[in-house]
Formats: structure tokens, sequence, C-alpha cells
């Protein structure tokens, strides 16, 4: 048994990547998160529970999952798998005895010690910049599980840095930062209305949290998601705010359209799908932040 | 030496331009219709050689009642008059004269007397689809140095002296040897001959000029050793026209090592300027793909050996834009700015040099008991095998040892025996007594080579540029040179790993099948059986971290090492090197493999080399580059034979900031972990997918296979589907 207080849940170890803070990094994906952002391209990031991922077009219809599940939330309509979502209470015994893989579990509880080793073994490819960054979902909501990975890391001499949009108490992050991690501090929307309209969330907390990271000096990059037609509007306000702010770094991401299939397979039809920017619309942006003195990466 | 050189791009002049962008055009020209008339199978390095549909060769006549043409002077007097008779290439666009154009053994029965051949074992090899590497050819290297010191008037009188000195009774091998070396030098009077002819009818100065010093070259080097970079090159064409056409030889040697001398003399006086080295260069990569390697650390260790030519062969081989086999070699101190250029122009080009490791080439060659010094001089000749070139003769790359059909048998004594003997513990003793059956019939098959390879296809070519075969009259393969090794590539692990994972999980941890299902499964080919099929494929296989699979390919990598390096040849104690490497084999023998417990159907593919499946990485791991590396570098055979690692990287990923950095962390990360090679595309999706449904519309794609590159648009559907399936793992 799993004690809980010493395993997080993981829905991806994305190694060797480039993207998210310095140098390569391994990045733990931590599930739940306390934003619901329109454009979210990790939908399956938001319970924090595991939960059942249904690629249609893998399965063979072999009805295996039909007889197992307790609440019947898969069918057999004319030939062809049918899951009910709604019905699904997230016991999770059908995805074992999909061999096909059409049925997935998303979500995975994982002790220190385990992803510990994980981590370890990709050390040789960090370098001397490179590292752990912890995402999610929103990392800091799991933030016992962050603490003692933090801790363990740190004890490995392993530089780690967390992905957050900043919605928790700052307590949380007090109890991060003695282990002097990159903040990849996400801002969406300057303004409180806009950004609650976007991620169902006011930003007072979030802007607060921003500000004393950068008071008491926290390594911060600050990432600003582009998103066309939603959030175009904000980028004069947020370039404000990053002027403001002692940032090592300003990173402008244009939306990508990688999340689209899993949104199919969560049976969710509320994604929208705004276009991925231009490179042309990426610099006009990074002009807008260099009126305000603000060095932005694109 | 200079310590100090330029380290930049060379920019090249419209002159020096429009002879290599030319010859890159006929490059083509040529490509297509070779492609054309072998309707995209090629399937091997891109060969250089010229494509004349209609030339027919009337090979000498045999002295065998069967026609046979064997031995040293029968098969040398063959390759003189093949080399006087086959068409003369030259090329106005190019710097250098000479191609060649096909393999003799098309045109001429050539090969091992039917009284020599090993019968007795051909029924243990059969019965495991072995690939046993007797009389395999070319898979040595010479000492360029020594050609390009003597030169082919120096080499006949050399073969004379030893002829005189030793006065063997038997003088077939001096005889041999002496008309390797007349043919090539009426050959290079052929070209030097046809580049007059050319010259004579030639309107523009330009082309005229270059086409006189094409002929004035020749005609010196006819007889006379090169003095200049350029005669260097068009030497070592040479010497690639020869080897080519005699069983396809393609090991060159350490290219910015042989040919700096040349480029530093011609440059002090002022004969030579960077780009038209590059041209040289390009021109030298046109009429050959061998395989050589630039970079890597001298005999004592103390420093890296690039220096500016080493940068003049990566700036020729991108103007050149054709597939070309070299490796870099690399070590914690190599020059950063050449890794560094390397992997820019793999970006820009899709393709370019491939990554030979130091750690697991070199210190794993030492652990077979030589001097790590000597270690470091056994650089990357073949498409992934390396050689100490002029001293070793290290066989490689001919010998796979199928441990699927180990698997196979292993499984039908299971299936026979008695019901108690159905364990995992009893699959693998069976398993490991099958393995070591076909690694002793191998071994007993090369003692069989060491005795009758000389007497029937000698290294003619070889022998000239290696330390020890004149001077002693012997065949480098039978004692000619100190150094004898011999290779065995086992394949399949993966194959062999996740069926042995399956079985844990699915027959004896979870029970969900019984034995004898599997057996009826096995024994059906999975038909009706396509839920069961996925059951026993979807396991966590070799690759994901901390799966079963990986304790079977480790425990599976250790029994085929221990069997490899337990004992020498049974009876002349030939040393055995342990490699895995499988090339495209992995289609043939996967066509002679019964469906495996990994849920692979009869007749399908068999894994690469020591990597895991395509499609490895799946659930909670992605798939990522420094996940594949780690599970190659976890199983290397660790005696210095390389196991490549394929990596199909996605361009974005490398546009991006930090992108090669992360590239150059990865190399040195794999090469610290133990791994031996790296082989590079840098691709997109889009790109591949569409070459791959259309790939004549795509003709200038190259993309490196595995050890080698090769045009896109040669390769079989199933060779291309390979290259698809590791870009899409």
């Amino acid at each position: 048994m799993i004690d809980p207080e010493a395993s997080g849940t993981l829905f991806n170890i994305q190694r060797f990547s480039v993207h998210d803070g310095p140098g390569v990094r391994c990045v733990v994906f931590l599930k739940g998160c306390n934003l619901r952002c329109a454009w979210c391209h990790n939908p399956e990031s938001i319970s924090p529970r595991p939960e059942i991922l249904f690629y249609q077009e893998r399965c063979i219809g072999c009805g295996k999952c039909t007889d197992i599940c307790p609440r019947g939330a898969h069918i057999m309509n004319e030939g062809q798998h049918v899951f009910l979502h709604e019905l699904c209470e997230g016991c999770l015994a059908c995805a074992p005895t999909c061999y096909a893989e059409a049925l997935a579990v998303s979500g995975v509880r994982m002790t220190t010690d385990a992803l510990m080793t994980q981590l370890l073994d990709e050390r040789p490819y960090f370098g001397e910049q490179g590292g752990v960054t912890f995402s999610g979902g929103e990392s800091m909501l799991q933030i016992d599980f962050l603490e003692r990975m933090l801790a363990a890391c740190d004890r490995e001499g392993v530089h780690c840095a967390i992905d957050t949009a900043g919605n928790v108490p700052w307590s949380f992050f007090e109890r991060t930062i003695r282990y002097k991690p990159i903040f990849l501090y996400d801002v969406k929307a300057a303004d409180s209305d806009v950004h609650r309209r976007l991620t169902g969330v006011d930003n007072t907390r979030i802007l607060e949290n921003l500000r004393r990271l950068s008071d008491i000096g926290a390594r911060l990059w600050i990432r600003v998601p582009l998103i066309p037609g939603y959030n175009d509007g904000e980028m004069r306000a947020i370039a404000v705010v990053c002027s403001q702010m002692n940032a090592e770094r300003v990173e402008i991401m244009g939306y990508h359209r990688l999340g689209e299939s899993k949104y199919a397979a969560l049976d969710r039809s509320d994604a929208i799908a705004p276009q991925t920017p231009s490179r042309s619309a990426l610099e006009d942006i990074r002009a807008v932040f260099q009126e305000h003195n603000v060095n932005a990466i694109i | 030496m200079p310590n100090a050189f330029s380290t930049d791009r060379t920019v090249l002049s419209p002159r020096i331009s429009r002879f290599i962008s030319s010859i890159h055009e006929e490059k083509q020209q040529i490509t297509l219709m070779k492609n054309r008339d072998f309707h995209g199978k090629l399937n091997s390095d891109d060969w250089g050689y010229v494509y004349y549909p209609d030339f027919k060769f009337d090979p000498p006549e045999s002295d065998r009642p069967d026609g046979l043409i064997t031995g040293y002077v029968p098969i040398a007097k063959t390759l003189r008059k093949f080399v006087n008779d086959m068409p003369t290439y030259v090329n106005k666009n190019s710097a250098l004269g000479g191609a060649w154009v096909r393999v003799i053994a098309e045109h001429a029965n050539i090969g091992v007397r039917p009284e020599d051949r090993p019968e007795h074992l051909y029924d243990v090899w059969g019965k495991y689809s072995t690939r046993p590497g007797c009389f395999g050819m070319n898979h040595c290297a010479g000492d360029m140095e020594i050609g390009l010191t003597l030169g082919w008037g120096g080499l006949l009188r050399k073969i004379r002296h030893y002829r005189r000195l030793n006065d063997p009774s038997d003088t077939s091998f001096y005889d041999g040897e002496e008309e390797i070396v007349l043919g090539m030098m009426e050959f290079a009077s052929l070209v030097a001959n046809k580049a007059s002819e050319l010259a004579a009818g030639e309107i523009d100065p330009d082309y005229k000029r270059n086409l006189l010093d094409i002929a004035e070259m020749n005609r010196k080097l006819a007889y006379a050793p090169p003095d200049t970079f350029r005669e260097a090159c068009q030497f070592i064409a040479h010497f690639q026209t020869i080897d080519r056409i005699y069983y396809a030889g393609g090991a060159l040697d350490q290219i910015d090592r042989f040919l700096l001398p040349y480029y530093e003399k011609d440059t002090r006086e002022g004969r030579l300027t960077d780009e038209e080295a590059v041209w040289h260069l390009a021109s030298l990569f046109f009429n050959d793909t061998h395989y050589s390697q630039i970079a890597g650390l001298n005999p004592d260790g103390s420093r890296d050996t690039t220096n500016r030519l080493s940068f003049l062969v990566l700036d020729a081989i991108h103007y050149l834009a054709i597939p070309v086999n070299m490796a870099l070699r690399v070590h914690d101190n190599v020059n950063p700015a050449l890794l560094r250029r390397a992997l820019e122009y793999i970006l820009e080009d899709g393709s370019g040099v491939s990554f030979s490791l130091n750690i697991g080439c070199e210190q794993g060659y030492a652990r077979n008991g030589y001097p790590v010094e000597l270690a470091r001089q056994r650089i990357k000749v073949g498409c992934n095998w390396t050689a100490i070139p002029g001293r070793e003769y290290p066989l490689q790359d001919v010998t796979r040892a199928n441990m699927g059909m180990a698997l196979h048998w292993a499984l039908q004594d299971i299936k026979n025996g008695s019901a108690s003997d159905r364990t995992l513990e009893m699959l693998f003793d069976r398993f490991a007594e099958h393995v070591k059956i076909i690694v002793d019939s191998i071994k007993e098959g090369y003692d069989w080579h060491y005795e009758h390879i000389s007497r029937n296809t000698p290294e003619l070519i070889y022998n000239l540029f290696m330390h020890g075969p004149i001077e002693r009259g012997l065949n480098c393969a039978e004692g000619g040179v100190d150094i004898l090794n011999f290779n065995i590539d086992g394949v399949a692990l993966a194959t062999v790993a996740d069926s042995f994972a399956a079985i844990e999980q699915r027959v004896v941890n979870e029970k969900r099948i019984t034995w004898e299902q599997l057996f009826d499964a096995l024994d059906r080919n999975w038909e009706g059986l396509e839920d069961t099929r996925l059951m026993m494929k979807n396991i966590q296989r070799f690759g994901a971290p901390g799966s079963l699979a990986e304790k079977w390919a480790l425990r599976i990598r250790d029994h085929f090492v221990a069997v490899c390096k337990s004992s020498g040849t049974p009876k002349h104690n030939l040393p055995i090197i342990p490699g895995m490497f499988s090339h495209g084999t992995i289609l043939e023998l996967g066509k002679e493999l019964p469906a495996t417990p990994n849920g692979r159907f009869a007749s399908e593919e068999i894994s690469h080399s020591a990597e895991p499946d395509p499609g490895f990485a799946r659930g909670l791991n992605s798939f990522s580059p420094s996940l594949k590396a780690t599970a190659v570098a976890k199983v290397q055979p660790g005696y210095g034979n390389s196991s490549p690692l394929h990596l199909d990287v996605d361009r974005e990923m490398l546009q991006r900031e930090g992108g090669i950095d992360a590239l150059i962390q990865l190399i040195h990360a794999h090469n610290h972990m133990g791994g031996t090679l790296i082989n590079m595309n840098c691709l997109s999706k889009e790109t591949l997918l569409a070459a791959h449904k259309k790939p004549e519309s795509f003709p200038d794609l190259v993309v490196r296979v595995t050890g080698y590159s090769a045009f896109f648009v040669t390769l079989s559907k199933e060779y291309r589907q390979q290259v698809v399936d590791r870009f899409l793992a």
C-alpha cells in the first residue's frame, strides 16, 4: 500500500525537454489543476484523480470492458464501442482488460523514491544547466509531494524548476523557495475580469504571489501564452506587469494544437481551437514587450 | 600541427560552386538511372559507381573445369582486365578522374571452390537462420599512408623486393598483388588519356584546364606517388575504385590525418585554397561513399586531432549534398566548434556525419586485452564497424546470430517436453543452450574461414595497404597482420527480451493464458487471437524504465557476451568480439522467424541492433531520445564493437533555442553511458511521410538508414518504413 503522503499523482514524464527551463530537462507532469483555461492543451491534467482515456480508433471491439464495468459505462452499440464518461466512477477496472490500449489510465500514483530512480537515470543528459521541471496541471497543488521531491533532488544536486500558474497560497511557495528553484510562472492575463473569463478564477492572488517572488529575489521566468482571439488584447498590460518584475526571462509562448486528440479521448466537447499564432504575430507581440523594455523570447 | 586554425565555414566562389553543384546534379542523374533499373531496391550505401547498363565484360578463361575464378592470380588477372575494359569515366566538373562501374562478381564467376565450402555446418546454420560470416570479405581497413607514400610504382617495387627476399616456393600471393598494381597503373593511364581526349574537344577554358590537370595528374600517378593534396585525393579515388570493384570494399581511414600533410604543404606554398580543397574533397566523396572518420584522440590521448581539414570535410559534405559516410569521433575534449558545426549541418541538410563514441569503442576494445593507446587508433571505417587501419583484420558485420531462432527452438523444446518443464527458467536454459549452439557454429565456421579463405578469395586490395602482408607474403586474413579479431553480432535482442517479459507477466505472474494456449497461439500465428496477441504485445517493453523486459534484455546480453567471450574458436583459438548490429537483415531474418510471444507475427521484422522496438514508450513515459539512448547504452556488449543508436530528431526540436546544445549533451551523455555509435537524421514528420508516399518527388532527401546514408528514393518500401517507424516511435 502506498503511503498517500509520500506519493504523487503523475500523468506524464517527458524526458529530454528543451522547452521548460534552462538546458535539458526531465519534466514531471502532476495531475490536478484549479484553473480552467479554455485552451488547455493538457485536459487530462485537470482532474486530480486518475481517469480513463478512450481512443476509439484503437478499439478492436472485444467487449471485455463491457463485462467488467460495474457502472455499465462501456456499451456496444451496433458493433461500436461507446464510452459513457458520465457514468464512469473512476474504478479503472476496464483499462487492464483492454489489450488494444483503446482504454488507458491517465494518472499514476508514484512514490518519491520510485520517481527519483527514474529521474536519476536522466541525470547524465542534464549537463550543467539542466535538471527536473515539475509541471502540471498545477504542480503546487500537490505541495507535500512536491516538497519531498524538491528535497530529494536537492540532496542529489539536481536542479529543479516549478512550472506554476501561481493560484495557490503564498505558504506553498514558502515551502519551495529554500530549494532555490526557477519558477516558470504563467501570466495569462493582467486584467482580473479577463483572467476570470479565460480561466475561471481572478488573478489577484496570482499577481500578488508573482510580486512577492520578485521581491524576495526568487529566480523567475515569466511565461505568457498567446492565445489568438482570447488574450491578445492583454499583451500590452502583461508587458507592463513584466516590466515591474525582477524576472530573469520572459517568454511568449504561441498556442499549439497538440492537445486536441486528448479532448476527444476525454469526450470533452468544450475544447476551443484557436489558430496557432504566426511567427510575425509573435514578433509583433515581442515588439510590444520591447516598448516596455522587456526583452521577451519567442 | 598548427595550434590554431580557422573554424569558419568555407565560402565558395561561383566557379567552385558551379563545379560542386554540377557533380551533385550528375549524381542525381546517375541515381535516377539506377533507381529506374533497380526499382527502388538498392537498400545499401549509395555507392558511387557510375551506371553503364550496357557494359558487358568478358572475363579471362578460368583454369578450372567448373569455370570458377578463384585464388590470387586468377582473380587478380580478372580484376586487371576489368579495370582496362570498363568504361573510363571523367567528369569535367570533378577535380578527379575515374570511377567504378559495378562489383566484379556481377560480371565474372568469382568465388570459393566447392570443395572448400563448409558443408558440414550448413544444417546447423540453416536451422537457426544463421548468417555465419565464413568467407566474409572486405571488412578490414588499409593504412592509406602506405599507398600515398609509395604510389602504385612504389607498391610494385615493394612487392618485387619482398618476393625476392622471402623467395616463397609458391609465388602466387606476390604474383596476384603485382597484377593488381599493374592494373591500377594502366587504369590511371587510361584516365589520363580519357581526360586528354575530352580536353581536346572542350571549348570552355575553365573546363579545358581542369581536364588537362586531371590528365597530367593521372599520368604522373600511374608511376609516382602523389605530392599535392589533389593528387593525394586522386590516388585515394583510384583506391576506392578497385576496392569497390572487388567485393564492394568500403573502408577508408582517418581522412583528416592522412590528407593533412598534403593540405598543409599546399596551403603553405600557396598552391591550394580552402575552397579548392573543399572541391577536391567533394569530388572524392562523389567518386565513392567509402567510410572514413574525422577527429578523435591521438594515440597517447593527450589531445584532440581536429584540424582545419576536419572542418573542410564537413563543408564538402554539406555543399555536395549527397550521401557520404563520415563519422566524427567524439570524446570529452573533442573540438566543440567541430561538433557544433556537424550538428548545424545535420539541421540544415537533414543528414550528415555519424558520431562514433570513444569510451565505448576504445575502453571497450581495451577489455579484449589491447592497450588503450592502440584502441584509440581503432576508428570507424564501416557502416557500423571499426578497425585499426593497416594493422587489424577485424572481420565485423558479416555474422548474424539470430537469437529469435534460439527462442523459437527453446519454445519447441518446452512444448514437446513434460508439463513440469514449463517454467520460465527452463525456457531460458533452453534458449541459452540454443544461443550457445549458434555461437559455437559461427566460431567453427571462422576456423574454416581462417584455413580456406586465402586460397580462394584473398584480400588482394587491402593487403597492399596493410603493415605485414607484403612483407610476409601472407594474406591479411591468415596472419599477414598482427591483429586478428572475429566478430559475432547477436540480433533480435528486443524481440526476445519482450517475449520473455510477456511470458513472465501474462503466463507466469498474471496467469491470463496457459503455456498450452501460448504454444497454440504461436502455432496459429495468432490467427483468430488478436486480443491475445495484443495482450502479449502491450506490456512494458524493453526501453520502458524499470520494465521486466529490460531485466531480460540485460540477462540475454550477458549470456550472449559470455558465450562469445568464453573461448576463442575451437581449433585455432582465434579471438571473438561480440557485437549487436543488425543492418537491414531485420527484414530477411524476420521473414524466416515464426511468430514470437511478444505479439509479433511470423515473417514480421525482428528488432533492430540493440534498440527497443518502435512504440516502446507509452503511457506515463513519452518517447524521448534520451529514453531510447539510455536503453541502448545499457545493453551494449561492451567490447568495443559498435551497437548503434538511431535517432531521428524532429527538426522543430533542433531549431529551438538550445536544441543543438541539447543534442551535444545527449551525444556526450551516451558516450559516458557506454554507447558506441549514434546515427542521426533531422527530419520533419510532414516531409518524411510525404516522401514515403511519393519518394520520387524527393530526389534530394538523404537519410541515414543505419550506419550508412542513402537517398531515400533508392530504398525499398520496407526500408523506408523502417525509417518512418523510427521517427514516429
